[in-house]
This record gives structure tokens, C-alpha cells and sequence, in this order.
């Protein structure tokens, strides 16, 4: 399969995302509330080498791809990890307007009329024949549109969604969007899990290969489940051509110094790691430190 | 009776935002089959019929009776809790159910009632309960970290209503016993409950709607203990500002304070306490200090834990529930006693 960049720059810094701290996660989201200081630490992230960005679709991220495609020149190698759906914006969804609302929110909202008839066919085909594969294809599309002329590798399914389809243990779900990513997005279908040893195990099962798997991995079994004993023995056995696994919440968080960390992380069996940083200090350590 | 080979018989009676999570956990436990679900939304009963094994029903009372589940998990709308639960009661079902418990006092007492009389296990969703920074500051307190509480200050905020909303969703409709009352402080209360004690009595609460129609968005109180402590409540489900739900829990003691979240710890001590290695002066504890894995994760690990630890309690019977009905009643207590305190503005 397509071997991952080794190294793919996070995005969770830029927007107040942190496991450990509500405090940090404030600090963050005001360092940042500026997208030009975003550009400013991707530069200093690009400068510094570094070739894969990894970006959620989350409200914001529309404005950071807008930048990117307005000077596609500048950054033409670079390789894009989208991450979707946001998730808490379906939550929300959901709170204020019913499943049955916010099912015809999704469908309708920012797409033109022109766009809606397609999605009404697509869609309403789908909501009459209760076609959960047909609906997961709108969504897909819909989280999609952000990234439209990036030059996309894999595209990822967020943690909330792919452990929640993994307890539900629907196999032909995750084959449908394997599918349905490798054809209509010529890239690489990936999975972001809290839950990698099981994930393994069931795409095995599901006879579902030659996906990227993301998940926590870290010295100290932050974020891990149902155990870093589980994460290390599956990772030790694990075929890349196979699964190409990344590493993310490496510092859990920030609990571990990133010369620990790295230290741990280089002698495990893994493909890519995902991390995040807010200068260029940080950013270059790091380079400095992963050696995969 | 369930023996040690057989599997938990579960059904869903409703499979919502909730219920399709407490389904992802529970489908991953080995101990557990879950046997049926119900909701009253025709695309949802399709859906499951299409794609899950379980049997679906629109109707809760057919599901049980011709499913006869062992135990099962309600995550409905709070307004009909209280007619499953007594119609599974006469059943012998275990029972968990989503908070807020009811949306009647009454009722959730009589509840409360019959599941003691009938000794099943009866468990109500206050999740924060299985939190690790929450459950290791419940420590702290019971061991006299900070001496004598005095005062304390608790804050729930999220971006949960942030546009102007209608009541097409249960959590912005009164009657079904959505609000932010209900759906957050409610939280919020039981926490109170369970970290300090019951409040005695109820002063300055007020209430207000920033973006819905027929429930509040924002509320604050004043908590009264008859031992002198004294507290603050502030719950706003309409603030933008923040990401995700948000907890502040401030307690002030004659021998020190403690700031708390769902992810860190500050504690700051008059002296050092030897018995969790605390020095004089701050301290900080974060989450990865203190968390312990579950077997499965999905949107929190407190989840994972609330719904182990059901089943463990339907296995074993002697085991104390976390979260009781009991417990559930007397957030009701609370709520009841603010909902006739509130000053109109």
C-alpha cells in the first residue's frame, strides 16, 4: 500500500484542542483566534521540512484551505491528511434541532440549489430506501467540499465516528467508505481510533486492508485502549503493507517531555507520527527527535 | 436469575445522540447481548432493522414483553422515564436510565420506592461520577485534604444552543423536560451531591433565555448548608466561546483550595498532606496522572466505566450502585427547591 509521509503536521494547537487542560485549550484558542498566525507557524513548519498536513474539518479549516489553494504554487508538494466529520458540530446539531432537523440541515446548508437537487436525489433515494451507505456518501461529500483542489493523500475518519461504527461492529460500513474514499478521492482511506488493537483485529476479520490507522500512542498509555500492552504487541506484529500506522497524542498531551517521548515512540513498530507545535523551537525538536 | 454462563439479556428503549453510544459500549462487552431496541422514530426503527441485529420496536412495552430483556438501558426524552420504568418495574427488569431521572419530584421518588422495595439494580446516568479528576477529588475531601469547606463555586458551560432554536428538539422543549436545568445543571447538582452533600436550602436563583423559545439557556443559584458551608451554581449551555462542555469547580476550605475540571487538579495547601504526597503550596494534578484504562472507548471513557460498572452490579448483587435512583431523587430535591426559588427578572 502507500507508504505514509513519515512525519505529518497536526492541527490541534490551532484549535484549542487539548486532552490534559481546559486551560491550555483557552490559551490556545486565543494564540491562535488570528489565521495569519496559523500560516505563520505552517510556513515555519513547511521551511523546516515538513511535507503532510493533517487538518479536521472543522469551521476554521475552511479559511486554512482557502489559503492554501489561493497560493497552491508555493505549497505544491504538499500532501493533505483531512480529517473528518467535526464532530462537535453534529452534537450541537442535534441538541437544537432533532436527528430528523439536523438530517435535512446537513443536506441543504451551503450547498447551492443546483447542488441540492443532486443531493436530493442522491440523498432522497437514500432516506426512502433507508440507505445508510448512500447517506454516509452525502456526509462525506459534504465534509469534503473544504478540501476540493488540495492535493489529498488519505482522507481520515474522526475517532467518535469510526469507535462508534467499530462497537457497532458494522464491517460493510467501513468497507463502503474504504470504497467510496479510494474511488471518488483517489487517496487512502484512514481511520483515527481510541481503540487500535480492536480496530486491527475487526478490520482483519472484516477482511478490510491497506488503510492508514491513526491512534494515541505513548509512553504512558494516555488515550489507550484497552491498554499500551494491547497497543505494543499489535503494532510489533503489524504488517505495513498492510496498515500504515500513525502515532498522535504522542507527549500525551504535554504530560511527557518530547525526549521521552520520542525515545519510546522510535522503537516501536509505526509508520507516520502526527504532531502538533506552535513554534518553531518546538517544531524543529521535534524533527530533531523522531527518528522512525 | 442470571447464572454465570449466560450472557445479559439488554434493550434500548430509545436510540438517540445517547443511545447509539451506550450501544457502541455495550455491544463490545463480553458478558452482555443486547437482544432489542425501541424508539419511537420510524427512520430509526428501519434503519435497525436494515443494518443491526437486534430486534426493533416502535413500541417499549411490546419489546419487553416479547423480548423479555434481562436489563434495560432508556435514553429517551426525560418526560417518559417514569412510565417505562414503572411498567419494566412490574417486570423485574434492571434498569439504567439517562438523566435527568424524571422531570417530576413525585415521580421520582415513587421510583426511587419501588426499585429499593424490589432490590434490582436501578442506576441513573450521572456520568461525571466515573470521572477520574472527580472521583480522586471526592477522595480528597472525604480525607480532610483542605479541612472544613467553607465555600465553593461550580460552573457548567457549553456551546450546546448556540442559534436560535425553536422547540423542534426535545432538549429545547419544556414539556419533555429539555432546558438547561434539566439537561446541565442537573449535572452540575449531582455532582454537589455527591462531592459535598445535599444542599439545605435555595437563595438568589435566577434564570434567563438567550436563544431559545420555551426553555432557559442560563441559570445561577446560591446553595445553603445548615453546617454553615455556602456555594454558587452557574450553568449557560449558550457560550461560544467554548468547544465543548466545559466544568469550573472551585472549593475553598480553612486549610486550602481546590480548582478542578474534568482534566486537571490544582490544589493549593497551609501545609503539606503526606498521606497523596501533597506539598505546602500548589500543586497540580492532571488526568494523566490519575486515569485508569477501560476496555473500550467511545466519546469519553467515563462512559465505558457508568455502563461496566451496570453490569457489574446486575452480576453481582451485593455490589453498591454508584448511581442510584436514590441518588436521582435527590437531584430532583435540589431542582424542585430552585424551580420555586427562581426571582423573575
Amino acid at each position: 500500500m502507500e507508504r505514509l509521509d513519515k512525519i505529518v503536521f497536526g492541527d490541534n494547537q490551532f484549535f484549542g484542542i487539548n486532552h490534559m487542560s481546559q486551560e491550555k485549550s483557552q490559551e490556545l484558542a486565543q494564540k491562535f483566534s488570528d489565521i495569519n498566525k496559523i500560516i505563520k507557524i505552517y510556513d515555519l513548519a513547511i521551511k523546516s521540512g515538513i511535507r503532510a498536513i493533517m487538518l479536521n474539518s472543522n469551521d476554521r479549516a475552511a479559511e486554512i484551505c482557502d489559503y492554501f489553494r489561493k497560493y497552491s504554487d508555493k505549497y505544491k508538494d504538499i500532501s493533505w491528511y483531512p480529517s473528518i466529520p467535526y464532530p462537535h458540530k453534529y452534537a450541537n446539531l442535534v441538541a437544537e434541532k432533532g436527528i430528523t432537523g439536523s438530517i435535512i440541515e446537513v443536506l441543504v446548508k451551503g450547498n447551492p440549489k443546483s447542488a441540492i437537487l443532486g443531493i436530493l436525489v442522491k440523498g432522497g433515494t437514500g432516506l426512502i430506501s433507508f440507505d445508510a451507505y448512500k447517506m454516509m456518501e452525502i456526509l462525506i461529500d459534504a465534509e469534503m467540499k473544504i478540501f476540493k483542489g488540495l492535493n489529498i493523500k488519505v482522507i481520515f475518519l474522526q475517532n467518535v465516528i469510526t469507535d462508534l461504527l467499530l462497537g457497532f461492529n458494522l464491517g460493510e460500513l467501513f468497507e463502503r467508505y474504504c470504497i467510496y474514499i479510494r474511488e471518488k478521492y483517489k487517496a487512502t482511506p484512514g481511520f483515527i481510533t481510541q481503540n487500535m488493537p480492536f480496530l486491527v483485529k475487526s478490520l482483519k476479520e472484516w477482511g478490510i486492508k491497506e488503510v492508514a490507522i491513526c491512534t494515541s500512542i505513548n509512553k504512558i498509555g494516555y488515550l489507550m485502549f484497552p491498554d499500551i500492552e494491547s497497543y505494543i504487541k499489535t503494532c510489533e506484529n503489524n504488517n505495513p503493507d498492510e496498515y500504515q500506522i500513525m502515532a498522535m497524542s504522542t507527549l500525551a498531551s504535554g504530560a511527557i517531555s518530547p525526549k521521552e517521548a520520542y525515545e519510546f515512540l522510535n522503537n516501536i513498530n509505526i509508520q507516520s507520527v502526527v504532531f502538533g507545535a506552535s513554534s518553531k523551537e518546538h517544531i524543529e525538536e521535534t524533527l530533531n527527535l523522531i527518528n522512525i | 436469575m442470571i447464572n454465570q454462563e449466560q450472557k445479559i439479556k439488554i434493550g434500548f428503549v430509545g436510540f438517540g445522540r445517547m443511545g447509539i453510544t451506550h450501544y457502541s459500549i455495550l455491544n463490545t462487552h463480553p458478558k452482555v447481548e443486547i437482544i432489542a431496541i425501541s424508539d419511537t422514530l420510524p427512520l430509526v426503527i428501519k434503519l435497525v432493522e436494515k443494518y443491526l441485529k437486534p430486534k426493533a420496536f416502535i413500541s417499549y412495552k411490546e419489546m419487553i414483553d416479547k423480548m423479555m430483556p434481562n436489563a434495560i438501558i432508556i435514553s429517551t426524552p426525560p418526560n417518559v422515564h417514569y412510565e417505562i420504568i414503572k411498567y419494566a418495574s412490574e417486570r423485574n427488569i434492571h434498569i439504567f436510565v439517562e438523566k435527568p431521572f424524571t422531570v417530576d419530584i413525585n415521580q421520582a421518588k415513587e421510583l426511587r420506592d419501588i426499585y429499593e422495595k424490589i432490590g434490582l439494580v436501578n442506576q441513573v446516568g450521572y456520568v461525571y461520577r466515573f470521572n477520574d479528576i472527580f472521583i480522586k477529588l471526592k477522595e480528597f475531601m472525604h480525607s480532610g485534604v483542605i479541612g472544613k469547606l467553607y465555600d465553593f463555586k461550580f460552573e457548567f458551560m457549553s456551546p450546546t444552543i448556540i442559534r436560535k432554536t425553536n422547540k423542534s428538539s426535545w432538549r429545547a422543549n419544556k414539556e419533555i423536560g429539555g432546558g438547561v436545568l434539566y439537561e446541565m445543571a442537573s449535572h452540575m447538582i449531582d455532582l454537589i451531591n455527591y462531592l459535598i452533600g445535599k444542599p439545605d436550602n435555595i437563595t438568589g436563583a435566577i434564570k434567563n433565555k438567550i436563544n431559545s423559545i420555551d426553555v432557559d439557556d442560563l441559570l445561577a443559584c446560591i446553595f445553603l448548608f445548615n453546617s454553615g458551608i455556602t456555594g454558587v451554581l452557574r450553568v449557560n449551555w449558550s457560550d461560544k466561546s467554548y468547544r465543548k462542555p466545559a466544568i469550573f469547580i472551585e472549593l475553598f476550605g480553612e486549610l486550602g483550595k481546590i480548582i478542578a475540571d474534568q482534566y486537571t487538579m490544582k490544589i493549593f495547601l497551609d501545609r503539606p498532606f503526606d498521606k497523596y504526597n501533597l506539598k505546602k503550596g500548589w500543586n497540580v494534578i492532571y488526568i494523566t496522572d490519575v486515569f485508569e484504562p477501560v476496555p473500550f472507548y467511545v466519546r469519553g471513557y467515563e462512559f465505558t466505566r457508568q455502563l461496566w460498572h451496570f453490569i457489574q452490579c446486575i452480576e453481582n448483587r451485593e455490589a453498591k450502585s454508584l448511581c442510584s435512583f436514590s441518588d436521582g431523587y435527590n437531584v430532583h430535591e435540589i431542582i424542585y427547591k430552585i424551580t420555586n426559588k427562581f426571582t423573575e427578572l
